[in-house]
């Protein structure tokens, strides 16, 4: 209470040192939360990639959704080199015709069957309501569909959802995974095979059967075998192919999670000067009005210690306010606009606990820093010449 | 008993390089337990420098021959750090300042309860201690206004309450009355008075107000950073009524 009644002495000051913080805060925690929503994809990504590689066209090259068909018949060809498990063929089409142009992960059709894999996939998917897919349902119109999908669509199970023009009963919706899945749907390959095709243009889908295209393929490693070895065989292979691996995703994502992560500590840098320097200012008017009060205090026998713990928790509380709103303003903004972007998908903030713990904690601490200078110039006066001072 | 003790008590003060003042020049001076002291002479004296240093305030000279002796209550003195003398301080003395001093965002009652908190009385007890105090000044109905709110008369009488509120060995006051008006300066110089006679609270006043020093047991005059002169009241019995303010009875010591 006493310090918030120091506080209020200079009202206007108070007001605009606190502003200060809060913009530098409400900046930190927006660049965080979109940081850890692109941080939450990457990383889901290279999970996604570990223990894999994935084969497709040369022409489609690096990542994304496979638009060059590939004969099936090269996965019997890897199948039967050395150190591969499994191979997983797959078809994968946008979810819509039209091009995705935004942020975030597009929706995407993907056709596999169910079994392909041989339990060798991680990612751990599981039905929320009704099941997932089988290798029995291949040649049937079944769809599982991802959370955020169903949700967009407003489509429950048991009913029939359109995907590019055909009627998919969904027999499955999934558990939220926070990443690629939540957008998807699932389909048998031969289903998703036969959309694949209509996506071709006609003069090269005309010579095509869609029982033998693929637009892409997971190879999974034998336990302990030589992965590098397998992607220059597979990279080898006539059918002029691609390989992408986890560390090669890695390497390729990686320079632009580094950029967003140097705007997040640029940011971070930028509020802490601008933000610790007006603090430091103001402490230091606030010391030298209140030079002579500092020396009644040490001349009736305040310590030192008691005067820099006085003046740095009310450098604290400037942060803490400073901090809180600096967060509110960020939360508003955050909600705000996912809540305008979840229409087309696109989410662009993930605001989570630690961040907002973060962000008060750092204000916090940054006030509490920028007040030891004016605070340890305040203990040091002479009690005698701070008395003289008007 | 002696409540307190200087020899050989110096200060110089460098102003720059090649300035400084010697505003103490080599003073010994006893204070004995219960007595009323004033320390009274010019501008430039040196009476405040023997206040801050008699007051813990500052420190005597260190280097200088013969070395300097300050002991209060029989405790050694000069060797205290920055922080024991702020210890001595919280807990051992009391002072009242010509311009009252009151933090002017606190309260009457936090302001005592302030000095009490520095004293290492926790918050609950420090409320209490301060309330007392305020009510032997009779401003117990003033506790919760500020500063600001006070009269002057008001105001001094808060910072003694604040002087007391640890029961100090020694009350020093630096011109307590130099911005009272008469009546209230009267007032003010009658309820050290009272304590001194009541409590045998030791006090030092530093002033230039003849009737501060009539009221005191004793008068020691300065000139040129050293004492020049000890006025001690006649030995008789002490009037008990305030009327001895205004009766100045001395003799040269």
């Amino acid at each position: 209470m006493r310090l918030l009644r120091e506080l209020s002495r200079r009202r206007l000051r108070t007001t605009l040192t606190i502003l200060g913080i809060t913009i530098g805060i409400w900046a930190l925690v927006v660049f965080a939360s979109m940081a850890n929503k692109v941080n939450g994809y990457v990383s889901s990504g290279s999970d996604y990639y570990v223990g894999k590689v994935i084969v497709s066209d040369a022409s489609t090259g690096g990542i994304g959704v496979g638009v060059v068909p590939i004969d099936l018949a090269v996965a019997d060809e890897i199948r039967a080199m050395p150190g591969v498990a499994a191979v997983d063929p797959q078809v994968q089409v946008p979810f819509d015709a039209v091009e995705f142009s935004g942020f975030g992960m597009p929706s995407i059709i993907t056709g596999r069957v169910a079994d392909a894999d041989q339990g060798l996939d991680r990612s751990g998917v599981e039905a929320a309501q009704g099941r997932l897919l089988t290798a029995d349902d291949e040649g049937l119109l079944v769809t599982v569909l991802g959370s955020d999908l169903a949700r967009e669509l407003g489509i429950a199970l048991g009913e029939s959802v359109d995907l590019r023009g055909v009627a998919f009963e969904v027999v499955g919706i999934l558990a939220p995974t926070l990443s690629s899945p939540d957008g998807s749907a699932m389909v048998p390959l031969a289903a998703g095979q036969a959309l694949f095709l209509d996506t071709l243009p006609p003069t090269l889908g005309a010579a095509l059967d869609a029982s033998e295209l693929a637009s892409q393929m997971i190879v999974y490693p034998a336990e302990g075998a030589d992965q590098a070895a397998l992607t220059e065989r597979i990279d080898a292979l006539p059918a002029k192919l691609s390989t992408m691996t986890s560390a090669d995703f890695d390497q390729q994502v990686g320079s632009t999670t580094l950029i967003f992560n140097a705007i997040i500590i640029g940011v971070a840098v930028i509020s802490l000067v601008v933000g610790g320097l007006s603090v430091i200012n103001t402490m230091a008017m606030s010391v030298t009005e209140r030079t002579r009060e500092i020396g009644i205090k040490r001349a009736i026998g305040g310590s030192r210690r008691r005067i820099i713990r006085e003046l740095v928790a009310e450098a604290g509380v400037i942060g803490v306010i400073g901090g809180v709103l600096g967060l509110a303003l960020g939360a508003i903004v955050v909600l705000l606009a996912n809540e305008a972007g979840r229409s087309s998908g696109t989410i662009l903030f993930d605001l989570t606990p630690l961040t907002a713990l973060f962000a008060v904690a750092f204000s916090t601490i940054l006030g509490m820093v920028a007040g030891i200078v004016p605070a340890w110039s305040a203990a040091r006066l002479d009690p005698v010449q701070a008395l003289r001072y008007e | 008993m002696a409540m307190l003790e200087g020899r050989n008590l110096r200060k110089t003060y460098r102003l720059s390089r090649r300035n400084s003042v010697e505003a103490l020049a080599g003073v010994d001076i006893d204070i004995e337990t219960g007595e009323m002291v004033a320390i009274m002479g010019p501008s430039g004296s040196g009476k405040s420098t023997l206040m801050h240093i008699l007051g813990l305030l500052h420190a005597p000279d260190r280097e200088s021959e013969p070395e300097a002796e300050l002991r209060i209550g029989g405790q050694d003195m000069t060797r205290l750090s920055d922080s024991g003398r702020t210890r001595m301080r919280a807990a051992g003395m009391g002072f009242v300042f010509q311009s009252f001093n009151l933090v002017p965002t606190l309260t009457a009652l936090e302001n005592v309860a302030l000095a009490a908190e520095y004293a290492g009385v926790p918050g609950r007890a420090a409320q209490s201690k301060a309330r007392d105090a305020l009510a032997a000044v009779g401003l117990a109905d003033r506790a919760d206004h500020r500063p600001t709110e006070l009269s002057g008369g008001e105001q001094q009488r808060v910072a003694i309450s604040r002087s007391l509120v640890n029961q100090p060995k020694l009350l020093m006051g630096d011109e307590p009355t130099g911005n009272l008006d008469t009546k209230r300066s009267t007032e003010v110089l009658a309820m050290l008075r009272r304590l001194n006679e009541e409590r045998g609270q030791t006090i030092v006043l530093v002033t230039h107000d003849p009737e501060v020093g009539a009221a005191c047991d004793r008068i020691v005059r300065m000139r040129d950073g050293l004492i020049v002169g000890n006025e001690r009241r006649a030995l008789v019995p002490r009037p008990r009524r305030i009327d001895a303010v205004s009766t100045p009875a001395l003799v040269m010591g």
